[in-house]
């Protein structure tokens, strides 16, 4: 099967060799916006099937899409692409953590539906994995009644750019059914993180809490935040005062269930740690992969709510080495 | 332009509080007991629980 990757940055990258090396996935057709620019990213990608370079343009898109099994969409151009590999019933993944482009590929969910194939909005590490350590911790409670996300770290230049403006930008939080409008950067809490241990956490515009409140119907608080040093929170009104890394180091995910289990109070912690890109690039081409093999509930949504299984994705992803953490010792919840 | 002064004043000061408060501080307490430990596939066969 030929998958269509858009986009070979960081992430793209990791996406791309992950689906070459897999059993489903045995050509490419990458589109990026400067072919020139990762000619030898190209070169590098030492799989075992064909790849196909092209510079992205919706007529690209187009004839790529009849071959196509599934779309994967790691730029930030999600929208009108997938809209137009969903009309023709290809199945489409994205790693975007944008809230505004995870609402445009949510409101695919009906088209999705009648065709019969997967929009996976948010398949990076957070949304993505975030989603099926929720989905994980949320088995084995009774009643689920808060989720709280935080990472740190970055990816690529793309997710850097993105994270600032998600410093700034409107956070909206869930709560008690409806949505409420906070200001980013605010909210200080003390994580503590699998590898990196502690840092200041903020709110941040990300599309967690939208993917959480999908999946989870009763869901009464979702929130997500972010690792942000002061010069992060003062500058992200700012243009960027450096181009960003080409890559990130090492950043964590770390997410907090909350709920009811044998009529007690219970939580847990589960967390992940490693490069958020090759983190994000794994989670987004193992969701490519369950999408072209039709392996995904039909419709739009986060991994939480399409997987059928989230333990195996866990389990998969582990085998492929993303390190996914539990909290233990902490004694036992106090009763609420 | 004695009240564009003060005017001008007025925002310098609120600009400057609203940078202080935005910034200063770190909080939150560390967890006293407990720890991370890794999972691995054979962890996620049952469902993950309270520890």
């Amino acid at each position: 099967m030929r998958a269509v990757l858009v986009g070979l940055g960081a992430v793209g990258a990791r996406s791309a060799r992950q689906l070459l090396s897999s059993t489903v996935v045995d050509g490419l057709l990458v589109l990026v916006r400067r072919p020139d620019h990762v000619a030898s990213a190209v070169a590098s990608l030492d799989g075992r099937g064909t790849v196909e370079l092209a510079e992205l343009s919706t007529e690209a898109f187009l004839r790529g899409l009849p071959e196509a099994a599934v779309v994967l969409l790691a730029a930030p151009v999600a929208a009108p692409y997938a809209g137009l590999a969903v009309a023709r019933g290809v199945p489409v993944v994205s790693v975007a953590d944008a809230p505004e482009e995870v609402r445009s590929l949510l409101a695919l969910g009906g088209d999705a539906r009648r065709r019969g194939v997967a929009v996976v909005a948010g398949a990076g590490m957070a949304p993505g994995l975030s989603c099926l350590l929720a989905a994980a911790a949320a088995e084995g409670m009774d009643e689920l009644h808060e989720v709280h996300v935080a990472t740190a770290g970055t990816g690529g230049p793309a997710c850097a750019r993105r994270r600032h403006a998600a410093l700034r930008e409107l956070v909206e939080e869930w709560r008690d059914g409806a949505w409420e409008r906070k200001v980013a950067s605010s909210g200080r809490e003390l994580v503590w993180f699998p590898e990196l241990g502690g840092a200041d956490c903020y709110r941040t515009s990300r599309a967690d809490p939208l993917l959480m409140a999908e999946a989870f119907p009763g869901l009464r608080r979702a929130t997500t935040r972010a690792a942000a040093s002061r010069r992060d929170r003062f500058t992200s009104w700012l243009p960027m005062l450096r181009p960003p890394h080409p890559e990130g180091a090492v950043g964590a995910l770390r997410v907090e269930v909350r709920g009811r289990r044998q009529a007690r109070a219970s939580t847990v912690l589960l967390g992940a740690s490693g490069r958020p890109a090759f983190v994000a690039g794994t989670v987004g081409a193992l969701a490519a992969e369950l999408a072209a093999a039709r392996l995904l509930k039909p419709g739009a949504g986060g991994l939480a709510a399409l997987a059928a299984s989230p333990r195996e994705l866990l389990a998969e992803l582990s085998r492929r080495g993303v390190r996914t953490e539990v909290f233990e010792g902490a004694g036992p919840t106090p009763t609420s | 332009m004695r009240l564009l002064t003060r005017a001008l004043v007025a925002v310098a000061l609120a600009a400057m509080a609203a940078v202080v408060v935005r910034l200063r501080g770190t909080g939150g307490t560390p967890p006293h007991r407990g720890g991370w430990r890794e999972l691995s596939t054979e962890d996620f066969v049952e469902p993950v629980e309270e520890p």
